[in-house]
């Protein structure tokens, strides 16, 4: 059985909305059949329906085909919906004549699947005899043979004599008895009543269901059977056209001009073959025209007349879309290639808060559109991995058996849940951006019915309009989703409308109730109809009525309402002008209801700390009367308090000590609630203070282990801040340092420069080069280093750069900074060659060098530079200095240099007395106190042939002078 | 190398700002007698010092030798496993860390990585087991479950594994932990001690001080000898020869303070307070510890306060500060404290001037 026809005309839908208006003129006067089903035995639903007389035959058969249909459908388990109201009246409109499927349906609900396993071959019988009920419709149908011209075909009712003809071909050719029969078959195919009775059997306790569908037909006395009430109203009412929804008329209209847009995608043909037609038709929509247009083929439009004259309108505007599917169908097997344009954005995404309708609108609008609804909701397993799958078979898929209408996805509550429900959306935006670039090729093998052949290559495009419905627009999970597609934000439908629903439905079911009750419920609930409907079932279940005042107190549940936290911020800042009641008592009321409202909403909330650093953030900008601060005194202490609590309860695991938390907070409100606007603004400096603390940890931390451990495990990062930073940006920032070259430096500069030196390779600083704001740089050398500076590695000079205050720390200058990087690299690289050997024993050793250097630096002095280089004789610092540094030429250096050497000489004390300038001193007083020179004689004799001979080199990047010279494995790994 | 580092008595015999504890210490290492220790006292009083000095003393230059270890720790607890990045310094006798590093896991270290290097036992030269010791810093800033894991540990490993634990207040560890240590107290050095030091110092580098100059850089100290060998580093850097009157630097940090303070007491407004904020703000981000900042501010209000005031303002202070501790959110505190302080001033104010 091909399931490939369901696919209307343009105009036929136009005819099926007006179907729906012509309905809902109808609704006011009483459906004329009630319903005497109860008798109708059960019966098996594959019987033929054959016309019993004339008169009722037409009706019967049109509601038989409609019986059958659902039958067949109610195999697939479709999911169903609140909006199928109305084929829920065609339903029960059939049930007088057909009667059994209902029944069977809902008194066997657990075991239809193995029921409608034997649905096929049924079908089949239906088909023909359906077949021939439509020719009767037709008005085909005659007493006499004589009376028909072309072929016929006689049929005899099973419980009366009588006997018809049926005119056949009407349209004279093969191929339209064809298409007929094709119709026909889906006429037999309409889901929406089965699908109803689906749903409230999942909703409702299984067995109620048939009596639940009886309490359909709106009949103002209040249902019969005590069973019978047990539907709610929300179910019961839910709008079930297009124009019964309560949702804002413009969001309405859009969604369904969106999923218009579809049809020449997924019922391709029709843009072709009937262009026009749907170009009105869209055009119709959004103008919500009511004139009805004869566009539509002949034969629909008679059925549908004829469907009217018998009472069963809604049966005949379900045919009328069947057969435009059918149609539609035909013509796609007819012509396979064309290029399918689905609109721009290929998901819609309602949002809104609950109970606005945006489920009902969805599903209305699906079905409107004739696409049968796939939805996929919270319930559902949402990880990717299924969630995929799933997407996959409801847009690709089409149900092998019977029903045979394009599937439209809905998606609720796409925000839920955040680790699941982001499956869904990843799931969906990958095949959107899949969809994109594989469009051209894939378009026109989504078509329906070519499935099977091309499904693998088809990959993940998205040939199906996807609904999503969430509650906030701005949850994290949507971020991307929001992107990409279509947003339409549910506003509240005003209170007249729904009052006037409500009203409505109150006079359905017999209760009373005034406008002016219903609009305060409604007003209380936010506009939530579904809310509304539930209170109001509730009330008269227990047969109270609705009292305007009472609304806050009476029995009406309160709506679980969270609100944004700027919504909360403005609660706790803002206080209405107390309406001038003159009773203490009426204020004393207002306070405590404002207190109550504030406590629930802190509560349902939750998120205590961000609502306290929001308070704290604000309440300063705030204007309230506080000569001597005691309110802010107040406020800050509660704050205090809140946070203390929040501590405590994190600390110890009670969670149930936050429920104290709100009253704090209630307090503020109680104190600085002011009457204008408060100005909020999101709390953005207690996060980023958090951010730059860890950050600045972050550095302090990584700079401790820099530091060598010597240094390292006497300081931690709290004494760091608080006593080292500041003294050391001194000392490493000497005012009396001159930039100059080394050479004309005096003695004393030198020692200066040495100890810097050292104290900054000490505690791993240096100074590199950063791209900063031009203002620091130095303006001698703007030109050459065009806006990097010179700053400090590991950039400590920033915790002592408070906003407002300028430290009195001197900066050095540019040339200085130079200098200082390459002594520092010189630094470190000689302790890298020289660490082993102060591991040894510092002291012992750099003694023992001191005296050992004496003749080698009287060398020193007399050969040339290149000489020395020659000599190995590098064990001093110094001389390996200016043999890399071109700049300060080493025989002046090494003049310098002389005089120290022979103070050295002379002995340690006295040297460390004059403040000689060798790098040794150092070492050679901080091991002067120890206790040493006991052992070290062949020690020394290791330190110092090796010493005669290190290996110091320094890559020059970008000069090829390196240096070549026989050298030892050995030397490698001083 | 700073002053600081390069005059830091390397063994305990070098001490001499807390002599008789270095001489009591090294009594108690010949006696092969040392029970856990735990040193508490002000920073830059010595505490660290000492108890490297001891270690030497203990284990001979071989604990200089030390290598420092940035490792990840993988710690099964219970249902999931928890990773924590710990420095570690360590010789191969001793191993110093900072347990409250790892912030709220804590307890895993406690429970599982220090007992891991208490077990194990390094072997001396002679093959006989030695014993070893744990250095942990900062044992006030452990949580109460990290410090109840602490004492079985130090009983079951005391037979082979010492514990000195290092603090500045021993206010915050348990009982329990004090009972099973030889608590020392390290005082900060008075201004006398101080000053000895520098002029020390000032031989050792051959300079001249001129007579009060080190008893004023003592004064300004907080008696903290890190603090005043830093000062005095820095004095000679900006200026040598030294001046009798020269100025002393100040921290940053406390002049920064001293600016909130002066800000406070020009005007008592939610606007001032919120002006205030934002510079508690910028020290809270410099890494500033909130309590040091509060008792900071204290000092600086209390200079310039009336003396019939001061009474309260301390009192509030320490109200404020107890609040900051049990709690989460430090700049909510200080700034309560601001705020009653404002509070406080402006009504006598009034009072006082009309």
């Amino acid at each position: 059985m091909d399931m490939d026809m369901d696919i209307p005309f343009p105009d036929e839908l136009e005819l099926l909305e007006e179907d729906f208006h012509l309905y809902e003129d109808y609704m006011e006067p009483e459906p004329p059949e009630i319903d005497d089903e109860e008798e109708i035995p059960e019966k098996e639903p594959s019987d033929s329906p054959i016309p019993q007389s004339n008169s009722p035959r037409l009706s019967s058969i049109a509601s038989n085909s409609v019986t059958d249909s659902s039958s067949v459908n109610g195999l697939k388990r479709l999911r169903s919906d609140d909006a199928d109201a109305p084929m829920e009246l065609v339903s029960d409109d059939a049930e007088p004549s057909g009667g059994k499927k209902s029944r069977t349906e809902n008194s066997v609900v657990e075991t239809e699947e193995a029921w409608l396993r034997y649905s096929p071959p049924r079908e089949k019988n239906s088909t023909v005899e359906e077949e021939t009920s439509l020719v009767v419709e037709e008005k085909t149908v005659f007493r006499y043979v004589t009376e028909i011209d072309g072929d016929f075909m006689p049929i005899t009712a099973p419980d009366s004599d009588e006997r018809v003809y049926a005119k056949l071909g009407r349209f004279g050719d093969k191929e339209e008895s064809k298409k007929l029969d094709l119709k026909e078959r889906h006429e037999g195919i309409m889901p929406e009543n089965i699908n109803v009775l689906m749903e409230r059997a999942e909703k409702e306790a299984l067995a109620k269901t048939l009596e639940a569908s009886y309490d359909i037909q709106l009949d103002p006395c209040p249902p019969q059977g005590p069973v019978v009430q047990e539907r709610l109203w929300v179910d019961k009412y839910a709008p079930s056209s297009f124009t019964e929804l309560l949702s804002d008329e413009q969001t309405n209209r859009e969604v369904l001009l969106w999923l218009k847009q579809w049809d020449s995608c997924v019922f391709g043909s029709e843009i072709r073959t009937t262009s026009e037609e749907v170009l009105s038709s869209l055009r119709r929509h959004t103008a919500i025209a009511q004139h009805h247009r004869l566009s539509g083929s002949s034969f629909t439009r008679k059925n549908k007349f004829q469907g009217r004259r018998s009472g069963n309108f809604q049966d005949s505007t379900f045919l009328d879309q069947q057969n435009s599917i059918a149609n539609g169908s035909q013509d796609t097997l007819g012509k396979k290639t064309r290029l399918p344009s689905p609109p721009e954005q290929k998901i819609l995404l309602l949002c809104g808060p609950p109970g606005l309708g945006k489920t009902t609108l969805a599903h209305v609008a699906a079905k409107h559109c004739g696409y049968h609804v796939v939805e996929i909701n919270a319930s559902d397993d949402r990880t990717s991995s299924t969630i995929e799958s799933k997407i996959l078979d409801a847009i690709q898929m089409n149900s092998v058996l019977g029903d045979a209408r394009p599937n439209c996805l809905v998606i609720d509550e796409i925000d839920g849940a955040l680790g699941d429900g982001k499956g869904a959306v990843d799931v969906i935006i990958k095949m959107v951006s899949a969809d994109k670039k594989a469009e051209k090729e894939n378009g026109s093998k989504d078509q329906l019915g070519k499935r099977s052949s091309q499904k693998g290559r088809r990959g993940a495009s998205l040939s199906r309009p996807v609904i999503c419905i969430c509650n906030d627009l701005y949850a994290p999970a949507l971020r991307s989703l929001r992107l990409m597609a279509k947003v339409h934000v549910f506003v509240q439908p005003t209170v007249n409308r729904i009052v006037s629903r409500l009203k409505y439905i109150c006079n359905q079911e017999g209760m009373r109730a005034n406008s002016a009750a219903l609009s305060a419920l409604a007003q209380y609930t936010e506009c939530d109809i579904r809310s509304c409907l539930n209170t109001l079932q509730f009330l008269y279940k227990k047969k109270e009525t609705l009292s305007a005042v009472e609304i806050g107190s009476q029995v009406v549940g309160q709506k679980d309402m969270s609100k944004s936290v700027f919504d909360v911020w403005k609660e706790i800042f803002y206080t209405r002008k107390m309406k001038l009641q003159s009773r203490s008592g009426g204020k004393f009321r207002n306070v405590c209801d404002k207190m109550e409202h504030l406590y629930s909403l802190l509560s349902y909330r939750g998120d205590y700390d961000l609502i306290l650093d929001g308070i704290h953030e604000n309440i300063l900008q705030l204007n309230y009367h506080d000569p001597v601060m005691q309110k802010t005194v107040k406020c800050l202490e509660m704050l205090g308090i809140s946070d203390l609590m929040g501590q405590y309860a994190m600390q110890t695991h009670h969670m149930n000590l936050n429920v104290y938390r709100p009253s704090c907070i209630i307090t503020v409100h109680r104190l600085v609630a002011q009457v204008q606007r408060p100005n909020i603004e999101w709390p953005k400096s207690n996060q980023r203070c958090r951010a730059l603390l860890l950050e600045k940890t972050d550095n302090l931390r990584s700079w401790l282990c820099k530091v060598p451990p010597i240094i390292s495990r006497h300081i931690n990062s709290k004494t760091l801040v608080e006593d080292l930073v500041s003294p050391l940006l001194h000392i490493i920032s000497p005012r009396t340092l001159r930039p100059m070259a080394m050479h004309l430096l005096s003695e004393k500069e030198k020692d200066n420069l040495t100890q810097l030196v050292s104290v900054m390779v000490s505690y791993a600083i240096s100074y590199k080069q950063i791209k900063s704001d031009p203002r620091l740089n130095n303006t001698r050398h703007e030109a050459t280093l065009d806006g990097s500076v010179l700053a400090l590695d590991p950039p400590i000079d920033g915790f002592v750069c408070f906003k407002g205050y300028e430290s009195c720390h001197n900066v050095l200058p540019l040339p200085m900074k130079q200098l200082l990087i390459h002594e520092v690299e010189n630094q470190k690289i000689f302790q890298g060659s020289y660490g082993k050997l102060e591991h040894i024993s510092e002291a012992k050793k750099v003694n023992h060098e001191g005296s050992e250097d004496k003749p080698l630096r009287g060398g020193l002095m007399k050969t040339d530079p290149a000489a020395l280089s020659a000599k190995n004789k590098v064990d001093d610092r110094k001389s390996y200095t200016a043999q890399h540094r071109p700049s300060h030429p080493t025989s002046a250096f090494n003049g310098n240099s002389a005089p120290s050497v022979s103070t050295k000489s002379s002995g340690a004390q006295k040297k460390s007395a004059l403040g000689s300038s060798s790098f040794f001193d150092r070492f050679r007083k901080s091991g002067g106190k120890g206790s040493q020179n006991t052992d070290s004689i062949d020690k020394k004799e290791i330190t110092l042939e090796r010493d005669l001979r290190p290996f110091l080199f320094k890559f020059n990047e970008g000069f090829t002078n390196a240096i070549k010279r026989p050298v030892r494995v050995r030397e490698f790994l001083l | 190398m700073l002053w600081v580092d390069k005059y830091r008595p390397k063994t305990l015999d070098q001490i001499t700002v807390h002599e008789d504890v270095a001489q009591n210490l090294k009594k108690l290492v010949t006696e092969q007698d040392c029970p856990h220790l735990l040193f508490f006292g002000p920073s830059g009083s010595g505490k660290k010092t000492l108890v490297m000095a001891l270690i030497r003393q203990m284990f001979g230059a071989s604990a200089e030798k030390v290598k420092v270890e940035n490792k990840t720790w993988k710690v099964d607890a219970g249902t999931r496993n928890v990773e924590i990045e710990l420095t570690t310094i360590s010789s191969t006798n001793h191993v110093e860390l900072t347990p409250s590093d790892a912030g709220f896991q804590d307890r895993y270290i406690v429970q599982e990585i220090i007992k891991d290097m208490a077990k194990n036992r390094p072997i001396d030269s002679k093959g006989k087991r030695g014993h070893k010791v744990l250095v942990l810093n900062d044992v006030d800033k452990l949580s109460r479950e990290a410090q109840h894991s602490l004492r079985r540990t130090m009983e079951k490993y005391s037979s082979y594994c010492r514990l000195i634990l290092c603090c500045n207040s021993s206010s915050r560890v348990t009982e329990a932990i004090r009972s099973r240590c030889l608590n020392v107290r390290i005082n900060g050095p008075t201004d006398d001690e101080i000053v000895k030091v520098l002029e020390f110092i000032g031989k050792k580098e051959g300079l001249q001080l001129p007579s009060g100059f080190a008893s004023r850089i003592a004064e300004k100290s907080n008696r903290s000898l890190r603090r005043a060998i830093l000062s005095f580093e820095t004095c000679r850097v900006q200026q040598y020869p030294f001046v009798s009157n020269q100025a002393i630097p100040p921290m940053d940090w406390e002049e920064y303070i001293s600016e909130i303070a002066s800000d406070i007491m020009k005007e008592q407004s939610p606007k001032r307070l919120y002006q205030v904020r934002g510079k508690l703000y910028e020290l809270l981000v410099n890494c500033i510890p909130p309590e040091i900042i509060l008792k900071r501010l204290l000092y600086e209000l209390l200079k310039k306060l009336d003396a019939e005031l001061k009474h309260e303002v301390c009192h509030w202070a320490a109200y404020y500060e107890h609040r900051m501790r049990l709690g989460q959110k430090s700049i909510f505190h200080i700034e309560a404290f601001v705020a009653k302080f404002m509070s406080i001033y402006k009504s006598f104010l009034i009072s006082t001037f009309g």
